[in-house]
């Protein structure tokens, strides 16, 4: 293999790595920020599950992606609701209420959206024409990727910068460690823990909207697979760190992209076999980072009491 | 005269059946050092939770400069210009120095990249006071005493009037109070009003310009600092009579060693000890004194043997019993009394006779006769007055003071090797404390080892046959009661090793 | 009455109340006739012997699932993996099917039900192992295996064990009669069952009366207290996990061999999930489990046949289910709140 070809591999492994990290990196952006505020959301598999088939639905009546990412961020906020409701308003346990809230978007999506399983929608277009495909690594690249990738990674910039760097960003991090103290300070923990699941629902929601009207342009029953429990796992892994949340996911979706290649190839495995890579990936990375410190390093403090470490 | 900045009228407030505040008033004058004085439960913590807006009084009214006014939360007594610093810090210990001033602060800007003015104006207290701290380290990496410091400056930042200080010299060393006492009179001398709550005489002789002495509630005592003696204090704090002394242990009949620690080295949550050597005979009490968070807390466990030990060896009566977790032998030998009962010396959900009998858990019989447990727990609580006397409440309905005696009932009831008292009377009332010394005295009377870790340095100077230092996880030096100095023990727990006597 | 039963009470009255509230709501949502449709739901769930035997057929698989949360539920553990399982006992009791199809029933019944039990007890292992040594927290390992095992059995049944004649759905050879496990009262309803409603009493009373529970009752509320005495979370830990696997194995198998008659792509319609939620309804408890799970198999077996009959997609149920955990959870809530503030 000369040397265009190499390259023109390599762009287009990359461009399979960043179509098939975008809705992760959403969905796991989401979650962080949602247990930054000392919250757990288990829920996010059916808030993405919500914003894939309302995205898709609201996309293939009005032609129009725009519309069906906006009306899938908003259906992860609705769900997302159920959950701040629970949590906050009626002192549910988060994990309970995370699983009820998956159970609804699961038999809501599965319901509703029978009509739409197999429809075809047409996505954004990509960032280049096809005249620049022969440019040496980033000609797939520009081609392959919709105005969505770049997005998706000034989002999570933006969040990271957000976090670290203003005043409310250092407001919900305190809510996160300290409920009593964020209090003390002044700061309204219930209102900022309200926002931080509202705004996991929004970005899970945009996250499946993404799955569904920008890299499959279809709907599928149960399409999500499971993305949203792999997230809550790279959340970990990710140390809450916004930052961080863009080399895992990549990791992540490199791996995904390799799976899909493997199948591709006709290697003699299986393609179920192949499909189990993800979530054991997913595992290793978080079994990694659990072993290596007694107490996970990075967790905002809330949090142990709904991990459930007790000693 | 001018006129008190903050007074304080009839105060009374009750939690339950217990009235912790009585008819309380009190005023606050600006350039002044108050000294609120009293013993642990007398209720001045509580007066002062109440003035800044933590609790509000049943009855009474608080004004400040002639005004009525009526704090419904810290925030509002913070922009009055009331602060607090805790007992228990307020502060975040995964966040940066930096950040947790940041967060205090009212006024601070959305956007805060590091370099800017505005975000630098955070540090301006903070400079005064601790100019070696780097703003950039996490909470958690800091002393205690350096703890104090930044929560001082967090208070400062708020250009608070009043500056409330509770308990503050009960987690410095000697030197770091002195240093402490400093700022207190230099903030007085800049015309703030310093309230400072303490049980501590020597706390009173070195700043305060006037004292208020409070017992169970009540205002039972007020005058100018000098015209007190410690004695008159000492007897206002507790009431006349109340101070039964406890006799000092007799010295142990032998010197044989029933205790051998060589070379123990352990971490816990990160936290480490390092070669710690000793011998203690039976019916000898080692004090450990020190600093708390200088690996109290794992020296206490490893000796328990609750943690595994990554060198070194604990031999008591011959057996090693160093990191063996799950010995049953060993429940018997050992006894261990911890600090905060309720986190980490019993289960809170479980009923008062399931508590009593954890150490027998491991060898009832497969269906355990519950009337049997009932029973034996019956006679312990009535042995060792705790209160309520009912056994099947559940552990987290009873006070501090009635777990530790269910905690003594549970472990020194029967004839031990070695006792491991870890900050035991943390918490507890002077007549309870006396009670803890007490079973722990006549366990070594009896021949067991005590090793007695606390913060009280008095208290160990008083009853302890030697006395250790610990300092960042290493003995500094033990020293027999009679050779014991201040001015040495204070520097070893500082850090510095005694120069060559 | 104590205090605390009558908010339970109220609890239990009000989130029912919710719950047909919240169901009326969405069955008026998709253009249908709320109350006729419950009651029709009552009637398709207990109606007649055909309903209730319909109804136990699917209270079992979620009976066991639900005693595979309780268990570790007391240790403080909080799993979903019940799904994955299940899968993994159906696939493993498969394996002794697909080797031995001609054995003698009185070999082959008993070996597959152990290789069923073994099979979940080694995937509830596995994660009680990594909670244990590896302090990954158990609810995200197993969330993640139960997709790994469904796709473990898609890929035997695509592959090595894929029947020839099984042409448009794949599967394996349908289980010889030696395999399958009987029926009772003349039913679909299986021995299952009873097997059950056993391990429920057993686990109750073990977990009630024995010094093994007052183990459970110390570890789970301080694990440094329960170390002092000699109780060790790392053994704990792996028995309930991998008990809690053994008993949704043993529901798989016996759900593909009693009621699929062979292993296919989809055993379970969430049975697992389905067994969180009545774990959590039970307030986990064991006995409590038993009706519970009846009623919400009734639920299920009520959704099947308005799928059937009325024409209503059978993922109402998954959507019932999910009303109801949300009812359930608000209720309980605020009793906890207002009991709280009653101290």
């Amino acid at each position: 293999m000369n040397e265009t070809e190499a390259l023109a591999v390599a762009g287009s492994w990359v461009a399979a790595m960043l179509r098939s990290s975008t809705p992760l990196m959403m969905v796991t952006l989401g979650e962080t920020l949602t247990q930054r505020v000392g919250i757990v959301n288990l829920g996010v598999e059916g808030q993405m599950l919500c914003g894939a088939c309302v995205g898709f639905a609201v996309a293939a009546q009005t032609g129009s992606p725009v519309l069906g990412f906006a009306a899938g961020a908003a259906a992860g906020l609705l769900l997302s609701l159920i959950h701040a409701a629970l949590c906050l308003g009626f002192d549910a346990n988060q994990i309970g209420s995370g699983i009820a809230v998956f159970t609804l978007g699961l038999g809501l999506t599965s319901y509703f959206g029978r009509a739409a399983i197999g429809g075809q929608v047409t996505g954004l277009a990509p960032l280049a024409g096809a005249n620049v495909a022969g440019v040496p690594f980033a000609g797939p690249i520009l081609t392959q990727l919709t105005p969505i990738a770049p997005l998706a990674i000034l989002i999570v910039l933006a969040a990271g910068f957000w976090l670290y760097r203003t005043r409310t960003g250092l407001n919900w991090r305190v809510v996160g460690e300290s409920f009593q103290t964020a209090r003390a300070l002044g700061i309204r923990p219930l209102l900022v823990q309200a926002q931080g699941i509202l705004i996991g629902g929004l970005l899970s929601g945009f996250a499946g909207a993404i799955l569904s009207v920008d890299y499959t342009q279809t709907w599928a029953n149960e399409m999500t697979k499971g993305r949203g429990f792999v997230a809550v796992g790279l959340v970990i892994v990710a140390r809450w760190n916004p930052f961080y949340v863009l080399p895992v996911v990549l990791l992540f979706g490199l791996s995904e992209a390799a799976t899909l290649r493997l199948q591709a190839t006709g290697l003699t495995f299986s393609p179920y076999l192949i499909s189990c890579l993800p979530y054991v990936v997913c595992l290793i990375c978080v079994i990694v980072v659990s072993v290596r410190e007694g107490r996970i390093g990075g967790m905002p403090a809330q949090l142990g009491s709904v991990f459930g470490s007790r000693n | 005269m001018t006129e008190p900045l903050v007074t304080l009228s009839s105060i009374r407030k009750q939690f339950g059946s217990v009235v912790a505040n009585d008819d309380v008033s009190l005023v606050i004058n600006t350039g002044e050092v108050l000294a609120l004085l009293g013993e642990n439960g007398a209720g001045k913590s509580t007066l002062m939770k109440i003035l800044y807006g933590f609790y509000t009084a049943d009855d009474g009214t608080i004004s400040i400069q002639g005004k009525p006014v009526g704090f419904s939360s810290p925030r509002e007594a913070m922009a009055a210009g009331i602060g607090m610093v805790f007992q228990q810090f307020s502060l975040v210990p995964a966040l940066s120095v930096l950040e947790n001033l940041l967060a205090a602060l009212p006024d601070a800007p959305w956007l805060q990249p590091r370099g800017s003015a505005r975000v630098r104006a955070a540090l301006r207290w903070l400079t005064r006071l601790a100019p070696d701290i780097d703003p950039a380290r996490a909470v958690r990496t800091l002393g205690v005493g350096e703890r104090q410091l930044v929560e001082l400056a967090k208070v400062l930042n708020l250009d608070a009037r009043v500056v409330i200080l509770d308990e503050p010299t009960s987690v410095l060393t000697p030197a770091e109070s002195e240093r402490l006492y400093g700022f207190i009179r230099t903030l007085a001398s800049e015309g703030k009003a310093v309230v400072l709550i303490t049980h501590k005489l020597a706390d009173v002789g070195a700043c305060a310009d006037r004292i208020v002495v409070m017992r169970g509630g009540k205002v039972v005592d007020r005058a100018g600092a000098s015209e007190r003696t410690p004695g008159t204090l000492v007897e206002a704090m507790v009431g006349r009579g109340a101070m039964g002394s406890l006799s000092a242990p007799a010295p142990p009949a032998t010197n044989l060693p029933l205790l051998q620690v060589r070379g123990l080295s352990a971490t816990v949550q990160g936290r480490v000890v390092r070669d710690i050597t000793f011998e203690l005979a039976a019916g000898e009490i080692l004090g450990v004194a020190g600093v708390s968070g200088n690996g109290q807390f794992t020296l206490a466990e490893a000796l328990a043997g609750l943690i595994a030990v990554d060198q070194g060896d604990v031999v008591l009566n011959g057996f090693s019993i160093a990191g063996h977790v799950h010995d049953g032998a060993i429940a018997d030998e050992v006894a261990y009394i911890p600090e905060r009962p309720l986190d980490n010396a019993v289960v809170a959900e479980l009923d008062l006779a399931l508590n009593l009998a954890l150490r027998e858990a491991r060898r009832f019989s497969f269906f355990p006769r519950r009337e049997a447990i009932v029973g034996r727990a019956r006679g312990l609580i009535a042995a060792h007055d705790v209160r309520p006397p009912q056994p099947a409440l559940a552990a987290s309905s009873l006070s501090g003071g009635n777990l530790q005696k269910l905690v003594i009932a549970r472990e020194l009831s029967g004839k031990v090797d070695l006792v491991i008292a870890c900050y035991p009377t943390m918490g507890l009332d002077v007549l309870a404390a006396q009670a803890v010394y007490r079973e722990m005295f006549r366990q070594a009377a009896e021949g067991a080892c005590v090793v007695w870790i606390s913060e009280e340095l008095d208290d160990l100077l008083s009853y302890a046959h030697r006395i250790a230092v610990i300092h960042d996880g290493e003995i500094m030096g033990i020293v027999r009661r009679e050779d014991a100095d201040r001015q040495a023990l204070g520097r070893w727990m500082a850090g510095r090793a005694m120069d060559a006597a | 009455m104590s205090p605390a039963t009558s908010m339970r009470i109220v609890a239990v009255i009000g989130g029912g109340a919710a719950f047909v509230i919240a169901a009326a709501i969405f069955l008026a949502a998709i253009g249908r006739p709320p109350l006729a449709t419950l009651s029709q739901m009552v009637l398709y769930a207990f109606g007649d012997s055909y309903s209730l035997s319909e109804s136990l057929v699917k209270a079992t698989p979620i009976l066991f699932c639900a005693l595979a949360v309780i268990l570790p539920a007391r240790l403080g553990l909080i799993t979903v993996g019940g799904e994955g399982q299940l899968y993994l006992g159906a696939l493993t009791g498969t394996a002794v099917v697909v080797s031995f199809p001609a054995a003698p029933m009185i070999l082959l019944l008993p070996a597959m039900l152990a290789a069923g039990a073994v099979g979940g007890a080694l995937w509830g292992g596995i994660a009680g192992v990594l909670r244990a040594r590896c302090n990954v927290n158990e609810t995200i390992s197993t969330l993640l295996m139960n997709y790994v095992a469904v796709l473990l059995v898609s890929y035997v049944v695509y592959g090595a064990w894929k029947d020839p004649t099984s042409l448009g759905w794949p599967a394996t050879i349908p289980f010889p009669k030696a395999a399958t496990v009987p029926g009772v009262f003349g039913t679909r309803a299986h021995a299952g069952l009873i097997a059950g409603i056993l391990a429920a009493v057993i686990l109750h009373i073990a977990v009630t009366h024995t010094r093994w529970g007052i183990a459970l009752r110390v570890l789970a509320g301080n694990r440094k207290v329960a170390a002092m005495v000699g109780f060790d979370f790392v053994r704990q830990t792996l028995l309930v996990m991998a008990i809690g696997g053994t008993l949704a194995g043993f529901a798989g198998i016996c759900e593909t061999s009693a009621i699929q008659g062979r292993l296919q792509g989809g055993i379970s319609v969430g049975y697992g999930l389905t067994g969180f939620l009545v774990a959590w309804l039970s307030g986990q408890h064991f006995l409590r489990a038993i009706p519970i799970a009846i009623l919400v198999g009734g639920l299920i077996a009520a959704g099947d046949a308005l799928q059937l009959y009325s024409k209503i997609p059978s993922a109402s149920a998954t959507i019932l289910q999910g009303l109801l955990f949300v009812a359930a959870l608000a209720a309980s809530g605020a009793a906890g709140r207002r009991s709280a503030r009653h101290e």
